[in-house]
């Protein structure tokens, strides 16, 4: 973060301008105050709970380290998320983040709204009724004076007798307090973990509405979880079930809280409550278990984390660093079985050089193979309409020729590959890539568009007679897809049959219909897709052979191998880890 | 100043005064209904300062219960609460505009000149007589244009609405045209979700407008080496616009993006397509190729007039490109 010297108004805006960060004058000036005291890490928290957002994590500039989870969501309070106006104010703080890459068009509209953005200074001490209204007096929009006043006081995190002092003086002059008030007081209650005015609020809030709405219970569930009335979050958990879904981080609210009192039945039950209900364990959840199991010896408990370990596998999830080591510490607190874990880089034999074990590979079974085969067919390649990527009769005339040709060995994506080199020619490009794989005897497929048999600069119709002694070719037409029957082929050959594209196929598999055939077609892609690059003198093509083993959690009973990730950002979906944890029992 | 602060008054406040209401409130407490339940969320949801509209009827809230997710919740009630700010505005407006004329009125009824003209004046119904007539004419002599509503299957009924009104605007700007197309709907059933947001558009006016409606295809309307299907998928640009061909233009908003509904239409019907040439004649910027229908609407008709392509694709969003190729 750049620090700015200057505090002279026109210096200031000057700077702001060109670095692009556009928070309104007093607000900087405030930040900077505090930035300049706290410790890095605090202030990276302090920013992140501005944004709210899990996924607009600030980055962590040193750390390869996962980021602490805790930190992140100290607060976050879904109404004023994603809702109204003052909150998307409030996260202009996030353009900060944004700062050299962010878009003009954002920039210019927020130099539009910037007029409308409202700020105050919050007081520091209690202030008598008559301040509070000498203040609103002075301030330019005095109807919603309170509510820029409270989210203020939430972000600077004011003492909460400024608050109590400011609810006061509505109480007096109004004789109510409106009820966004009193679910922006809770807030900054939750936020400093006074459990005595949060259980008080939530009274009055009983007593005046029949029902809350899912913001001040998330606040409620959330503040009362982290205290020693956690018990009382699991009333309230109730109650929200009663109107509503609970969601997510309610339950992990809850069962952080019970797992933390050693209540593991309890965490245990809310946990399969929660996946009854279709909703996704965050990693903190799962985390938890791992870390407040550890050195206990209960068969019942062993069995569902090995359970979780599963849902991982069967998800294909992987854990993040500090969850790999909550799992691996559990495994080495179990008392009397003698687990050990060790971190490895498995290559691409999939032998693991710590146990020497080999891992699983990625073929499906016969059954599950048929499955995918039938569901690219109608998904992918049909779809809600056959002519939307091919049509019937060129379908058709694929599958005869696929089928008086069977087995291929590799299939080739002939437009993608040859592609690879830009400054080459097309033809050349897929020559060399027939050519490297077609030595090795194999039988080699090469899907293609009709474009490529018309002679052009980029296609030489000799270069491509001579590969069509190499290998079989499929000319689809120039406005077919030409991948659906890439995957079709390949799939239909078998299963030692691979595909060679740099596409990742997303899209296809997008189409799928459900996540378990996703899955099924994750897995697949991951054991059978050849990807290339160009080598850097540029004479060969180096080929990324397909794994040899499955990337997913695995055991053996008396081994488990588990994938993780360095960091904690999300990997790209097509990207799998190579490091890997190793638990064995000695 | 020195005055002691009590902190808790608030609480106090809060408590009190409220006692009566409190074993209301409790008497109250039954089980709810789920509609009476979601009547209750929306406003603590608005107590909340959410955007949510203020008012809701019981047919909207049975489409809020229906929503399958929470957020499809909030995404329609954000519709309904915009809906309700457009409509609270426009409202304002013509309040504001009405006691404007009342003014004027008086002051003129004041003043009390009598205006000599020789013209009576009769403007909007003799307009509507003109292009009536123009209409009339085009039905007679004019080139064929055809919206093909056979789509209906790949939208959402709000889609549906929105195409719908996107048609009505593009018959609109035909008739006040010079020179009209003469409009055909193919495919277009009857009792369809098309037909009943047109009532809703039209009402009376339905069966009075110029146009032809049929549930035919427009194969079997016209020869099929006539037709030339628009869409945005098409590989073959459009060159010129020939005043002998039969242009279909398909009767579709996409709000997700389904690529290659209409070209699959139009292959499956063996079909010569086409594109409208932005890439050549536009420094494309951001969004879809696929444009709205009225705006198709306004570019045919001004390629019908003139043949210029830079005029024509004057319609194409601003937003959409930032400049001509070449100007």
């Amino acid at each position: 973060m750049a620090r700015f010297p200057q505090t002279s108004q026109q210096g200031m805006q000057a700077l702001l301008g060109k670095c692009r960060v556009l928070w309104p004058l007093s607000r900087c000036q405030q930040l900077f105050a505090v930035s300049f005291n706290i410790a890095n890490r605090e202030k990276v928290s302090y920013f992140s709970f501005m944004t709210s957002s899990s996924t607009a994590l600030p980055v962590d500039s040193k750390g390869t380290e996962a980021f602490p989870t805790k930190k992140r969501s100290e607060i976050q309070y879904e109404g004023e998320t994603a809702w109204d106006e003052e909150s998307k104010k409030i996260s202009e703080g996030k353009l900060h983040f944004y700062s050299s890459g962010a878009p003009k068009k954002r920039l210019v509209s927020h130099v539009l709204s910037r007029h409308k953005f409202v700020e105050v200074q919050p007081p520091e001490k209690p202030l008598q009724a008559e301040e509070w209204s000498r203040l609103r007096e002075n301030f330019r929009s005095p109807e919603i004076f309170e509510d820029v006043m409270f989210n203020s006081m939430v972000r600077c995190n004011s003492p909460i007798d400024v608050a109590k002092s400011l609810l006061t003086y509505v109480a007096k002059t109004d004789g109510d307090i409106r009820y966004n008030l009193l679910v922006k007081y809770l807030a900054l209650c939750v936020q400093q973990g006074k459990t005595a005015e949060i259980c008080d609020v939530y009274d009055i809030m009983k007593i005046r509405f029949k029902i809350l709405e899912s913001g001040a219970y998330n606040l409620l569930i959330r503040g009362l979880s982290n205290s020693d009335q956690w018990r009382m979050a699991l009333t309230l958990l109730e109650e929200v079930r009663k109107v509503m879904t609970p969601s997510r981080t309610n339950y992990e609210s809850c069962i952080k809280a019970a797992s933390r009192h050693q209540e593991m039945n309890l965490a245990c039950e809310l946990y399969h409550e929660m996946l009854a209900k279709d909703l996704v364990p965050t990693l903190d959840v799962l985390q938890a278990f791992f870390d407040f199991s550890r050195g206990m010896k209960d068969a019942e408990l062993q069995k569902e984390l090995f359970g979780i370990l599963l849902y991982l596998r069967e998800n294909q999830i992987y854990p993040h660093r500090t969850f790999m080591r909550s799992i691996k510490l559990w495994f080495e607190s179990i008392p009397g079985e003698n687990w050990r874990g060790h971190l490895t880089t498995i290559k691409d034999r999939g032998q693991c050089p710590v146990c020497d074990h080999q891992l699983e590979d990625s073929d499906l079974t016969e059954e599950e193979y048929n499955n995918l085969r039938e569901r690219i067919i109608t998904d992918v390649i049909h779809g809600s309409d056959t002519f939307r990527k091919t049509s019937p009769q060129e379908f058709e005339a694929f599958q005869t020729f696929v089928e008086n040709r069977l087995p291929f060995d590799i299939v080739i994506d002939g437009l993608n590959v040859s592609h690879i080199k830009p400054r080459k020619m097309q033809c050349e490009n897929l020559f060399h890539a027939v050519d490297c794989l077609a030595k090795e005897n194999v039988r080699l497929l090469v899907l293609g568009r009709k474009h490529m048999l018309i002679n052009s600069s980029n296609w030489n119709q000799e270069i491509m007679k001579e590969m069509q002694n190499k290998a079989d070719f499929f000319f689809a037409e120039n406005i077919s897809e030409d991948d659906a029957f890439l995957l079709y082929a390949t799939l239909r050959s078998g299963k030692h049959c691979k595909f060679v594209t740099r596409d990742f196929l997303r899209d296809h598999k997008a189409c799928l219909s459900d996540s378990v055939t996703r899955h099924l077609f994750r897995k697949w892609q991951r054991g059978h897709q050849i990807v290339f690059s160009p080598s850097v003198e540029g004479k060969h093509i180096n080929f990324l052979p397909a794994f040899n083993y499955d990337c997913v959690v695995q055991t053996t009973g008396d081994t488990w191998h588990i994938p993780y990730k360095d960091t904690f950002e999300e990997r790209y979906s097509y990207r799998v880890p190579r490091k890997w944890l190793c638990l064995q029992q000695k | 100043p020195s005055e002691k602060l009590d902190l808790d008054e608030w609480k106090k406040v809060m408590k009190s005064g409220l006692q009566v209401e409190v074993s209301e409130t409790i008497s109250e407490r039954k089980e709810l209904s789920t509609l009476a339940a979601a009547r209750e969320t929306v406003e603590m949801w608005r107590l909340a300062g959410r955007s949510v509209p203020e008012n809701i009827s019981e047919e909207q809230l049975k489409a809020f219960v229906e929503c399958p997710s929470k957020s499809s919740k909030k995404k329609y009630l954000k519709y309904l609460h915009l809906k309700e700010l457009y409509k609270k505005n426009d409202k304002r407006k013509m309040d504001e505009k009405r006691e404007r004329r009342l003014e004027t009125q008086e002051k003129a009824s004041k003043t009390d000149e009598t205006r000599k003209n020789s013209f009576t004046c009769l403007w909007a119904s003799a307009m509507d007589k003109t292009h009536n007539w123009r209409a009339a004419q085009s039905m007679v002599f004019g080139q064929p244009l055809v919206f093909d509503m056979s789509f209906e299957n790949y939208m959402s009924p709000r889609e549906v609405a929105n195409t719908v009104r996107q048609i009505v605007l593009s018959e609109g700007c035909n008739r006040k045209s010079v020179d009209p197309f003469h409009v055909h709907f193919c495919n277009f059933k009857d009792n369809s979700q098309y037909h009943r947001e047109f009532i809703k558009h039209y009402r009376e006016a339905w069966d009075k407008l110029l146009i032809t409606v049929t549930d035919q295809c427009y194969t079997n309307v016209f020869p099929k080496d006539k037709i030339i299907y628009l869409t945005a998928d098409s590989p073959n640009v459009m060159k010129a616009f020939d005043h002998d061909k039969v242009y279909i233009i398909g009767s579709m908003v996409d709000r997700s993006i389904k690529t290659g509904v209409s070209l699959a239409q139009a292959k499956r019907l063996g079909l010569e397509t086409a594109s409208l040439p932005l890439e050549k004649y536009l420094l494309w910027n951001t969004g879809a190729k696929n444009l709205t229908l009225d705006q198709m609407m306004h570019i045919l008709l001004t390629l019908k007039d003139t043949g210029d392509w830079k005029k024509a694709l004057e319609f194409v969003p601003k937003r959409k490109y930032c400049g001509f190729v070449g100007r």
